[in-house]
């Protein structure tokens, strides 16, 4: 049938050349466009550059913002020393919380009072602590506070059950920056969940007046891969990008810091050197730097003053760690513009 | 009309159509049910059965935009973004039409990432309940905007790789009509071979890039009515001819040869379509590899397509060596099967879509199949005519090896 279709039958030669030149012709024109992509390609790999003029220092800043910003400020302390005072706190324990670790993303965490990290608690050397631990949840819960105390109130054993409270009561000591956490098993899932905060002890003899500032360094695996998908300071990527913390230029600035994740963070803080107080336990700074690695639950004071106005950045060093949230801004100003 | 005779045919139709709507009335009635009022099961999902497919990634002088798919059964919201290099990078990013999808609803997320060219990627979404999806792009490269130029390049791709070889494939009929009669069946067999290994080749890979389409949209099922329609169509367009041939026959009463000179040329030109389906699809893949800087094409990957492609030309012809057949149709059948390869690689360079590459290859491979059985038929058919029991020789069991060896040998050319 396709005979009757095509009944031209013309000289095979003829038809074999066409062909032959057909191939050949069209391959040699199109290979002229071959040779000029190429020269157009290897233009582009001189630079190596694909997007290069799309650079942004502040991507923070291009993210949208929280709900909520856990506030940096720690209670104040005692200003002048006197009889040690009973101090009480209550921590709730709640297991259905959502926290948004970062904007829009809201994952299922357990939480101090409502907040990951949970509130930081203060007292001074000598008093009595006492924390009534309430728990809301299903499972058992404790507090492990660390410092020196009877081993009733370590919080490892003594499980509290669901629904139940338990009261905590300790004398405060020694002094410097602590950790407390959720001790019952298994820990990695209690202290990955949100089950941490900062305990302070001031010295009887009070520390120089200064802005104090406070932060957790922490991450979240939201995704439960075995790999952190955002770290933060005090629980939120990114916060203070968005809401950085105003400094005053020129007024001393304590700034309490604790890492409460299973990887060595290093703190840094920008255009300045800060004296060292590894885990708060002297009045003194022990060296001037600006960078230091916490191994997990290590803590430290950095005391500094910020000599000129700005805006600079305080991160964690590990790129990884900033680059996914653990970054933030300190807005130095002078003392009239904040007044 | 009379209404009395009518009425119970009437009924009888009624019933007919109520009968096949009552399932249907109830199934709505119970959807209906279900809607309002719920299963009565226990509906709590621990953790949110969020799933994103990632459809397209592509790299502009404004940055990274990833085309993807939400291919879940819920709405859900791509609240953040990362780029993974070293290691992750937060970064910001808009998304077109809105950050929240609905249920195969689709978006555009932009992100002006400084990408560099040649460098790896991870492209990491994360959602409003922190799940996290990811993509890996093993080299970024600008992502190729439709230009004379590369239209051209693709073109000669096409050329090399498809027509080319099919053509010079078609040359072999020369060599094949001076061969002894009894090596046609020999060569018959071979292109049995040939397709076979073709076709599984073909299944084999529609099955791997069924697993990279998005679960609900069936990449199995893709396949089964890929194959299943094309080798039920190639049989119908068989049957048409054949039924209108031996119509034909009757009223001009030709003669056998001439007969079977026009069912096997109907044969070669059903495998030169089959092969011209397959190598659309060989198309898609190389100019989707190409465009997603997945393949570079290097003289040897080109080199070794021509290689193995040169054996399509040989099934093409191996039915024809005892028929005459005019250089018309030889150029004919090389362009039905080569020339679809230059049509593959602009599709697959410009729209690489998953789906329509799995539709394309299933296609291909039921094509091929469909030629496999096509071609038993017309060497049973002429064994029965010569009084012999069955096609199984020795002869045409190593040509249908020897068949199989060839395209596993010229394969080995192929390094992507």
């Amino acid at each position: 049938m396709f005979n009757s279709l095509l009944h031209i039958k013309p000289n095979k030669l003829l038809i074999t050349t066409l062909l032959i030149i057909t191939i050949l012709g069209g391959g040699y024109l199109l290979g002229q466009y071959e040779d000029e992509n190429k020269t157009q390609a290897n233009d582009s790999n001189s630079s190596r550059l694909g997007s290069a003029r799309f650079q942004y220092n502040r991507p923070a800043m291009y993210l949208k913002p929280l709900e909520d910003v856990y506030d940096p400020t720690p209670p104040p302390a005692r200003t002048s020393p006197g009889k040690p005072r009973l101090v009480e706190y209550t921590l709730v324990i709640e297991e259905d919380s959502i926290h948004e670790v970062a904007p829009g993303v809201k994952i299922p965490a357990w939480t101090f009072n409502g907040t990951v990290p949970g509130p930081i608690i203060r007292a001074t050397e000598g008093d009595t602590l006492r924390v009534t631990l309430v728990n809301n949840g299903v499972f058992s819960h404790t507090i492990h506070f660390h410092g020196i105390h009877p081993a009733d109130m370590d919080g490892v054993f003594e499980l509290l059950p669901g629904g139940r409270e338990f009261v905590y009561e300790f004398i405060a000591d020694p002094y410097g920056v602590f950790p407390y956490h959720c001790h019952s098993n298994p820990v990695s899932q209690h202290l990955l969940n949100g089950l941490y905060g900062m305990m302070i002890i001031d010295p009887r003899t009070p520390r120089p007046e200064a802005q104090e500032i406070a932060f957790i360094m922490s991450a979240f695996d939201t995704d439960r891969d075995g790999s952190a998908d955002f770290y933060s300071w005090n629980g939120k990527a990114f916060q203070y990008a968005h809401n950085p913390v105003s400094l005053t230029l020129g007024k001393p600035v304590r700034m309490y810091v604790l890492n409460m994740f299973e990887e060595m963070m290093a703190p840094h803080i920008h255009a300045n050197m800060f004296g060292l107080i590894p885990s708060g336990t002297a009045l003194e700074p022990r060296e001037i730097t600006d960078v230091v690695d916490l191994a997990i639950t290590e803590r430290a004071i950095f005391e500094f003053t910020y000599k000129y106005p700005g805006t600079y950045m305080f991160q964690c060093h590990f790129s990884e760690h900033m680059e996914q949230g653990l970054m933030g801004w300190f807005n130095v100003q002078p003392p009239l513009l904040l007044n | 009309m009379d209404v009395v005779n009518t009425s119970p045919e009437k009924y009888a139709l009624l019933k007919l159509v109520l009968s096949g709507l009552v399932p249907l009335m109830l199934l709505a009635g119970l959807v209906m049910y279900i809607i309002i009022n719920g299963t009565g099961l226990r509906d709590y999902v621990p953790a949110p059965l969020e799933e994103i497919s990632f459809e397209r990634i592509i790299f502009s002088d404004t940055g990274i935009d990833a085309e993807v798919f939400n291919s879940g059964p819920e709405p859900l919201t791509i609240a953040h973004v990362q780029i993974g290099w070293f290691n992750r990078t937060s970064y910001q990013f808009t998304i077109k039409p809105s950050s929240t999808i609905p249920r195969l609803g689709k978006a555009t997320v932009h992100i002006p990432y400084p990408w560099i060219e040649g460098e790896p990627y991870e492209i990491v979404l994360i959602t409003g309940t922190g799940m996290v999806f990811t993509h890996d792009v093993e080299i970024a490269t600008m992502t190729p905007k439709v230009t004379w130029s590369l239209m051209g390049n693709f073109a000669m791709l096409g050329i090399y790789v498809g027509v080319i070889p099919v053509y010079l494939g078609l040359l072999w009929i020369y060599f094949l009509r001076r061969v002894d009669r009894k090596w046609n069946e020999f060569f018959m067999a071979l292109t049995i071979g040939l397709l076979v290994f073709l076709g599984g080749d073909a299944i084999a890979e529609a099955i791997e890039l069924s697993t990279q389409v998005a679960d609900v949209l069936n990449g199995t099922g893709i396949i089964i009515i890929g194959i299943s329609m094309t080798m039920l169509i190639l049989t119908a367009i068989d049957q048409t001819v054949s039924k209108h041939r031996a119509r034909k026959n009757e009223e001009s009463k030709e003669n056998e040869a001439s007969l079977d000179s026009k069912s096997v040329l109907t044969l070669a030109y059903i495998i030169a379509f089959s092969i011209g389906i397959h190598n659309l699809g060989e198309g898609l893949a190389i100019g989707g590899a190409y465009a997603v800087g997945e393949v570079s094409l290097g003289a040897f990957l080109v080199l070794g397509f021509m290689i193995h492609n040169i054996t399509e030309g040989v099934a093409i012809v191996a039915p024809l060596s005892r028929s005459k057949t005019s250089l018309w149709h030889l150029l004919v059948l090389g362009f039905v099967a080569g020339a679809p390869t230059i049509i593959g690689t602009w599709i697959g360079g410009f729209t690489f879509s998953r789906v329509w590459s799995l539709l394309m290859l299933s296609i291909g491979a039921g094509a091929i199949l469909q030629v496999v059985l096509l071609i038993y038929r017309q060497m049973r058919r002429a064994s029965i005519r010569r009084n012999v029991d069955s096609i199984v020789t020795y002869r045409n069991v190593i040509g249908f090896m020897s068949g199989l060896a060839v395209m596993y040998a010229t394969g080995l050319f192929v390094t992507a």
